[in-house]
């Protein structure tokens, strides 16, 4: 039974509100209830939470605090909750759409806006309804490379997030009475949820007392959820072959596919849209390190000295992710060369235009990083970042600098 | 209870300021008005279109088929919705990237299709089953 005084008193008698028009909406559908809505709202916050973790994570990498760099292990870590983030994220849109069907009525109670409170509410909902959906959308099309909004990626959907679970902390705080009345009551003995809110719906189990269940003509409210799920496994199973390559083969609806990577990577960036070419490299490159003892690599003292071999995940923000191994020399070495140590923080700069072309790198993950020039036993393309490129553990694709130029010890 | 919604509400209330207030901060008034008109028109895209649709189907669905065979559709509409909802921006941007990216090289439309076809037919087969099991009264044989 819905617990009493936890909702809005009645505004009208027991048969409705009289003013309300004749042409105002109404919903004689027995399958939408709070009990098969609280079902839902448990499943999108933890979906929601591990999304909001996950992508804190992944901030974490970009803007590392001095005193605590990005661990470099395990160096499968980035790959595990980045593709968790994609792939939550992914199924939470759907998931979304069910959820926001199953409340759908409220929107008609009537009167529209009785009371300040409940003016509060909406607004407080509008916002949480967009947030989320913008967020979620947004996220998506990032996945995809689209870009058709005006505003920097990841800045908005940094804040927005915060925006999205705000709104869910304060949706639960109003809610909590339902959400509690929806998870204790058998889902097909919940209350019917119409437009008309329970207390003021005769044929409301908890206004009419002992009832037999709602019939559902149709599909069941547990159908309802079981073939819900089934869609959103179905999303899951075929996308997240780009992150856990044995589903690969089965990635219908996976945005990337490792495996048709060059040298059996994806690249995020290629060397036309970072305007790098063999000229722009010069036949006579060398790298530049900067330091308290500045000193320049030739490229045939590099390939040289590039016996060190590991294997490190290419992990993207995008969220695919993919093992590989890698051959190059240890960045310490070079740092240590011009003067630095493994507590130095080093930046490696890239011959590339635009964004990321230059990451900085320290702690951990500059102690185990290469400088590649080989991927998985093949001399780097140059869409891979020929000439020499960064790979370091548990460190997103876009910070792993392509094309290096000049490292500096700061 | 009542502690629990108060701490909840406030601590939402606050981190949606946090949100706000750093957006204000960190981007830019004009592409922060684009941001506000994404947020309003995915609110009215949303309530003003895709549910008055869902709305719509489904009542011409319960006019339309009878009970027993409405269940199997329903499930079956149910679960197509997330893998077209997925689909869709997948078909639209496919072909669009450097191969070298590997991203959207596939044939969405016909995986689409693919995935649609093993959805209706466990429903069909489902329904079939329960027709065969419990055949509706008087039409038995």
């Amino acid at each position: 039974m819905h617990p009493p005084g936890t909702a809005e008193q009645p505004t009208g008698t027991a048969s409705g509100p009289p003013t309300r028009p004749r042409w105002w909406p109404s919903f004689s559908s027995t399958i939408r209830s709070t009990a098969l809505t609280a079902r839902l709202g448990r499943v999108l916050a933890i979906a929601i939470s591990i999304s909001f973790v996950t992508g804190l994570l992944s901030l974490y990498q970009y803007e590392p605090w001095a005193w605590l760099p990005a661990p470099a292990s395990p160096a499968w870590g980035y790959r595990v909750t980045q593709g968790l983030h994609v792939a939550t994220g992914t199924a939470t849109i759907p998931l979304v759409l069910v959820k926001l069907w199953s409340v759908y009525p409220n929107t008609f109670r009537w009167p529209p806006f009785p009371s300040v409170k409940r003016v509060l509410e909406r607004l407080s909902l509008a916002i949480l309804i967009g947030s989320i959906l913008v967020q979620l959308v947004t996220g998506f099309l990032n996945v995809l490379n689209w870009y058709p909004f005006p505003w920097d990626f990841v800045s908005v959907h940094h804040y927005l997030a915060y925006v999205v679970v705000g709104s869910v902390l304060l949706h639960i705080g109003v809610k909590l009475p339902d959400i509690r009345y929806g998870l204790q009551t058998k889902l097909p003995e919940g209350d019917v949820l119409t437009e008309r809110p329970w207390n003021e719906n005769p044929e409301s189990h908890s206004v009419a007392g002992d009832l037999p269940p709602p019939v559902t003509p149709g599909i069941s409210r547990r159908g309802v959820l079981t073939s819900a799920a089934a869609g959103i496994g179905i999303v899951v199973v075929t996308s997240i072959g780009q992150a856990l390559t044995p589903l690969e083969r089965i990635g219908l609806l996976a945005a990337r596919q490792p495996s048709k990577g060059p040298q059996g990577v994806p690249v995020n960036r290629t060397a036309e849209e970072a305007k790098v070419s063999p000229a722009t490299i010069g036949a006579d490159w060398t790298l530049q390190i900067d330091g308290p003892r500045p000193y320049r690599l030739t490229l045939a003292e590099i390939e040289q000295q590039a016996v060190r071999e590991a294997r490190i995940p290419a992990a993207a923000v995008e969220g695919w992710s993919v093992d590989a191994s890698w051959r190059g020399l240890r960045l310490l070495h070079v740092v240590e060369r011009a003067g630095g140590t493994a507590n130095s923080r080093v930046a490696v700069v890239s011959f590339g235009a635009g964004g990321f072309r230059r990451s900085q790198i320290f702690g951990p993950q500059l102690s185990a990083a290469l400088l590649a020039t080989h991927l998985n036993g093949q001399r780097l393309s140059l869409d891979q970042g020929y000439p020499l490129r960064l790979m370091a553990p548990n460190r997103p694709e876009v910070l792993n600098t392509k094309w290096v130029s000049q490292i500096e010890v700061l | 209870m009542g502690t629990w919604r108060l701490v909840l509400g406030v601590l939402g209330v606050l981190v949606v300021l946090y949100g706000i207030v750093n957006l204000g901060v960190h981007i830019p008034i004009q592409t922060l008005a684009w941001v506000a008109v994404w947020l309003v028109a995915a609110v009215i895209i949303h309530h003003g279109v895709v549910s008055p649709v869902v709305i719509a189907v489904s009542s011409l669905l319960r006019r339309l088929v009878p009970d027993r065979g409405r269940r199997y559709l329903q499930t079956a509409l149910i679960a197509a919705v997330p893998v077209t909802v997925i689909a869709i921006p997948l078909i639209y941007r496919q072909g669009t990237q450097p191969p070298s990216k590997a991203l959207l090289l596939q044939d969405f439309t016909a995986n689409l299709g693919l995935l649609l076809g093993i959805i209706g037919a466990v429903c069909l087969v489902g329904y079939a089953i329960r027709v065969a099991r419990k055949p509706l009264p008087g039409r038995a044989p």
